[in-house]
């Protein structure tokens, strides 16, 4: 409170144009927290029978517990978990074939080096940088209007997956990239990074400045959040309650962002443009029309009218392609005040452009207001090779999708209130390690993935003392077993069905849903069902990502809410889920599939139907008593009962 | 239920069973470690209050799109005597969505009488809402933060003004489970009419886990998605289906642990929810009396009495949390009165008046009103002045809301608005208070009610709202 007093009186005296002196100090107790430290260069413990790095920092954690690994998984197991891990997506029967019948020495890395050049290792792993950039094509809030040119964000961080940009560039490109080339599509997709948080519109009078607000605040918390792992949003109204950020660390972030506005760059061709000036006019005077005669309706006629209007309005015509992006406006830069309260009618005193104070000297100035290009600045800070944050956020996501909990297991949060590593030392090593490799993805998914710590079995005989010491697997005494996330879900169904396309890339798909469901859109005309039926059946991650409507099916299984920045999945059981899975459309669409696929690869023989059925879902032949069941069942019972139970079976849902 | 089915014993009844005849010591301990095993394998199983509840079920009646507080339940002679005239400045100011600085005061063509022991004054919109008055604790110090739809909509369900946070109804779930296991804890009942502008995000769960998402009721003979079988697929067939899984399952590794455990219990949970829930929606076992009682049957109350009187069922049978809706599509088709308050709220009233009467005597019958809490209102209010002549723009400054039942002291009012209705000047009432007051009455505190989410402990009430002590 008496900061807030003594802040206003300064501003109201000193000049708004020019940078202040920064007057916060940040004490070496603030300064000493783990994540803030500079990384260490930690030795590599000297464990006998540790191959790799990772395995010595586990083992020696472990044996301080009396723990150790569990016994290496089966071959059968691994490759399942490597293709949903990698690509999401069920290895086929010829594929485990080919995996097992590899008895090569150099068989496991063969196949981590394959399915890290797939394509559909792109697709699994920009899902995940989807979710914390929390990506969405529409607005949300009312309108929900859609953003038809999003889709190409989408497949920018496909593509960078796929070529393995240095993850510096990576996040260069989004958070510079129209400064760095304006004229560049590519560059400028990424920059649409900025804007693909939720945008609130309304009728009538324009609250320009909440609004603007609003977009700051959006741009300004997913970088605490998204690339610090710290929570910076909660210094938007006062310093942060936990960690040594001062409001004014929060605005001056925010500074960084003040002239970024919302420009497309249009790819139209001149006779695509002239095409859609005209269809847009005769839509505006049909429009024009309805109006007209609304004005002579009354009550619920009137009512009805509207929505037709409304109707006609949601469906204007298609603007030529563009790309979804942002520019600096000079002109219109936003001054950035500390803000009481974060009401952005309480103005306190104007701050300008500098990174976290807790992180730099004291006495570091601010960047002057006129820095040409400031988000380059940010950048630049951002992705340094010592920043004590940003490497070690990234490392530790990765860790954390591969073995379904990071070594900090509070992915976007790095502060006080997150957890502490629960292997800093190895969390420092690998941050080096992925620096030192250019900033690189792909040598750290290897160099996990050959670890005896990744390839050790989900059932270890030190059961009992494993869960007295360590309930949550967090050391890591055997592989944690998880349920298939929504997507993997839907994805493995299209793909054991025999129904998926593997189509990549272009504008998103809309799949038809429950009717009732498209009703709770406020314009349920914006659910426009891609005509193509076989576009219907392609990845989860090409489908429309509405704020307002997500698939039931999505939902249910613990898909984020494409708001709020999403670091970790929930894996929550529940009924909707089992009548999702028995009554839902697409579960039962599926299941026809897959019978329709039994006959056709087994012939008539149940034993080899019930045989190819679970060598799809699960990856193994059934054991004798599950055969023996299906068989029993099929004798009276029809096959696509049989294909739904498959899809419904904890084998099938989960990975070992 | 058939007799061949069998479902997944609870481990607690197991226990229950099992140890009967033994010492109440050794299975009170047993009894405990299994509560909280059986959390793990429910999550939706009921769980302990912070303190002793008044209520442990809440009905909100939400009339969307903002009904007007002027002309319900907040008389203003001085409107009337300024109407056409512009705002005196002594008021002060306020900002709307679409009427300007130059618009003119309208005042209203409403009549108000007092009604009940308390002598509450109602208009003559609500004639069978005004019988109830004595159970109705009237808050007419209401205000919000957003004068628009959506981040006004959003702040009344969740108390936050942008989405991606939990509605009170997930988080009452998430505080205290389900009391029903074969009905959804938390159901929404949307207006048949079409969505309304913060659309689906404000009823979800937001960053809860999906176990507390709501179910959405909807129209027509199919209210639950996905509980009805497909429509080639008959229900023996599908029940041999059923035991397929559980019989594969078993067979399969790992049977006993507790994940897979909890997935077997899902299923049975859905199981019991197809067999047992369609009854609840056929509302031909009520009597006669009941469904003229809340207009059932008839226009323009049919629709509303319906979902009016499933709340109860449903309420009845263990459901924690239902949000009945009036109002739905096109501003005019909710409480959204821009261009004729009068024509409009006429409408909307006589859709929901009786019904609203029926339900809070039905549950006063009933002995359900003393645990059931429900609350009346919208996401705003609406201008004292006009908006073309005979319409009203949205209000967040001053408006009216109720609550009843559920432990509130009704046949009172709470604070007031100034001599024109446009703001509230005595013990005003934020929607976090509304919240803090609905959380207190079923025994959460609103601190204690929290999730862990990116850093924070976040809460419904996210800054600390104030129990409205007057009516608890």
């Amino acid at each position: 409170m008496c900061f807030w007093l003594f802040a206003l009186v300064v501003s109201s005296f000193s000049p708004l144009s020019a940078a202040s002196a920064v007057t916060e100090k940040y004490s070496a107790a603030e300064r000493r927290h783990w994540a803030f430290q500079p990384r260490s260069n930690p030795p590599v413990p000297k464990i006998a029978g540790a191959s790799n790095p990772i395995d010595a920092f586990l083992l020696a954690r472990l044996q301080k517990e009396g723990l150790r690994f569990a016994p290496p998984a089966s071959r059968l197991t691994l490759v399942r978990r490597v293709y949903f891990d990698l690509t999401g997506l069920p290895p086929s029967p010829a594929e485990i074939d080919a995996f097992l019948q590899d008895r090569s020495p150099k068989a496991w890395e063969k196949l981590i080096d394959r399915l890290l050049a797939s394509p559909h290792y792109a697709e699994r792993w920009a899902q995940h940088w989807l979710d914390v950039v929390r990506f969405a094509e529409s607005d949300g809030f009312e309108y929900d209007a859609h953003r038809p040119n999003a889709w190409r964000y989408r497949d920018y961080v496909i593509d960078s997956f796929r070529t393995d940009k240095p993850y510096d560039q990576f996040l260069t490109e989004q958070l510079a990239g129209d400064e760095i080339d304006p004229d560049n599509p590519v560059l400028r997709t990424a920059a649409g990074f900025q804007r693909l948080g939720p945008l609130r519109k309304n009728a009538g009078n324009q609250e320009v400045a909440s609004s603007r607000n609003e977009v700051l605040t959006e741009m300004t918390n997913l970088i605490g959040s998204g690339l610090l792992g710290v929570t910076l949003g909660c210094a938007r109204c006062h310093d942060h309650k936990f960690d040594p950020i001062r409001q004014t660390d929060y605005y001056r972030i925010q500074a960084y962002f003040a002239a970024v506005h919302d420009k497309d760059l249009s790819l139209a061709t001149p006779e695509q443009e002239k095409a859609y000036q005209e269809a847009k006019a005769a839509h505006e005077a049909e429009l024009k029309r309805l109006r007209q005669t609304m004005e002579k309706l009354t009550g619920e006629e009137k009512g009805r009218m509207l929505q037709k209007i409304r109707n006609l309005e949601e469906t204007p015509p298609e603007p030529p392609p563009a790309v979804f992006s942002v520019l600096n406006d000079m002109s219109k830069m936003s001054p950035i005040h500390v803000l009481a309260r974060g009401d952005y009618q309480n103005k306190g005193p104007r701050v300008f452009p500098r990174p976290l104070g807790v992180l730099i000297p004291d006495n570091t100035p601010e960047l002057p207001a006129t820095t040409p290009n400031p988000r380059t600045q940010l950048a630049k800070w951002i992705t340094d090779p010592s920043h004590p944050l940003t490497a070690r956020v990234m490392v530790n996501r990765i860790w954390h999708y591969h073995f379904g909990q990071g070594i900090v297991r509070t992915p976007n949060d790095f502060g006080r209130m997150g957890t502490r590593p629960s292997h800093p030392e190895l969390l420092d090593y690998l941050a080096n390690e992925f620096v030192n490799q250019g900033w690189r993805m792909k040598p750290l998914h290897k160099m996990i993935l050959m670890s005896q710590a990744y390839q050790q079995s989900s059932d270890s005989p030190l059961e009992a003392l494993g869960h007295e010491k360590d309930p949550e697997v967090t050391l890591l005494w055997k592989f944690p077993r998880r349920r298939l996330d929504a997507e993997q879900i839907r994805d493995a169904m299209l793909s054991i069905a025999g129904r998926l396309n593997p189509k990549m890339g272009g504008p998103s798909v809309i799949v038809p849903v429950d009717q009732e469901l498209v009703n709770l859109l406020y314009k349920p005309s914006q659910w426009a069902v891609t005509k193509d039926p076989s576009e219907h059946d392609r990845r989860s991650i090409y489908l429309l990502h509405k704020r307002n409507l997500r698939l039931p099916l999505m939902e249910v299984f613990d898909a984020p809410d494409l708001q709020l920045s999403c670091a970790r999945r929930e894996s929550s059981t529940h009924a909707p889920q089992a009548l999702e899975l028995l009554n839902g459309p697409f579960a039962n669409e599926m299941a026809r599939s897959l019978a329709a696929r039994l006959d056709r690869e087994a012939g008539a023989s149940r034993e080899k139907q019930v045989d190819l059925a679970f060598r799809l879902a699960t990856g193994r032949l059934p054991n004798p008593k599950e055969k023996a069941a299906a068989l029993a069942f099929l004798k009276t019972q029809p096959l696509r009962e049989f294909a739904l139970a498959i899809l419904n079976l904890n084998a099938f849902l989960y990975v070992n | 239920m058939p007799e061949h089915v069998r479902l997944t014993k609870n481990r607690r009844d197991f226990l229950r069973d099992a140890f009967c005849g033994f010492g109440s010591l050794a299975f009170a301990s047993l009894l405990a470690q299994e509560q909280a095993r059986a959390g793990k394998l429910n999550p939706l199983a009921a769980k302990p209050p912070h303190f002793a509840p008044k209520a442990r079920a809440v009905i909100f009646l939400f009339m969307a799109g903002g009904p007007s507080h002027i002309e319900t339940f907040d008389p203003k002679p001085l409107l009337n005597q300024l109407h056409g005239q512009k705002r005196p400045a002594e008021f002060g100011e306020a900002k709307y969505q679409f009427v300007g600085a130059d618009a003119k005061l309208l005042g209203t063509k409403r009549t108000f009488k007092k009604y009940g022991k308390c002598g509450m004054e109602v208009s003559d919109l609500l004639p069978n809402i005004a019988t109830c008055v004595d159970d109705i604790a009237l808050i007419r110090s209401c205000y919000g933060d957003m004068v628009v739809h959506s981040a006004a909509q959003y702040q009344l369900m969740t108390g936050r003004i942008i989405p991606g946070f939990p509605n009170m109804g997930s988080w009452l779930v998430y505080g205290l489970g389900a009391e029903t296991d074969s009905l959804p804890a938390y159901v929404v009942m949307p207006d048949p009419d079409g969505a309304l502008e913060a659309g689906q995000p404000m009823y979800t769960q937001g960053f809860l886990p999906a176990v507390y998402q709501p179910t959405m009721l909807r129209a027509g003979s199919k209210p639950i998605l996905n509980l009805d079988l497909p429509p080639d697929v008959n229900y023996t067939t599908r029940k041999k289906t059923l035991d397929l899984i559980r019989e594969l399952n078993q067979a399969g590794p790992n049977a006993e642990s507790d994940e897979f455990f909890a997935r077997m219990n899902a299923y049975d949970l859905a199981f019991r929810m197809q067999m047992e829930a369609p009854a609840v929606f056929d509302l031909k076992t009520e009597s006669p009396q009941t469904l003229e009682m809340y207009g059932v049957g008839r226009e323009p109350t049919d629709d509303y009495g319906r979902r009016c009187l499933l709340a109860r069922r449903l309420v009845e049978r263990g459901v924690r949390f239902v949000c009945v809706v009036s109002g739905g599509g096109p501003g005019n088709l909710q409480w959204d009165a821009h261009d004729d308050i009068e024509e409009n709220h006429i409408r909307m009233a006589a859709q929901t008046d009786q019904p609203i009467a029926a339900l809070l005597k039905d549950l006063k019958q009933r002995g359900l009103l003393e645990s059931t809490l429900v609350l009346w209102g919208g996401e705003f209010g609406r201008s004292p002045e006009a908006q073309g002549g005979k319409g009203r723009d949205h209000h967040n400054l001053g408006f009216s809301m109720w609550l009843a039942g559920g432990g509130i002291k009704g046949g009172q009012i709470v604070g007031a608005t100034d001599a024109i209705g446009l703001r509230a000047v005595e013990n005003p009432v934020h929607f976090r208070d509304i919240h803090t007051t609905i959380l207190h009455q079923l025994g959460l505190n609103q601190h204690a009610l929290s999730y862990m989410h990116q850093g924070r402990r976040e809460r419904l009430t996210e800054v600390e709202g104030h129990v409205i002590q007057q009516i608890v």
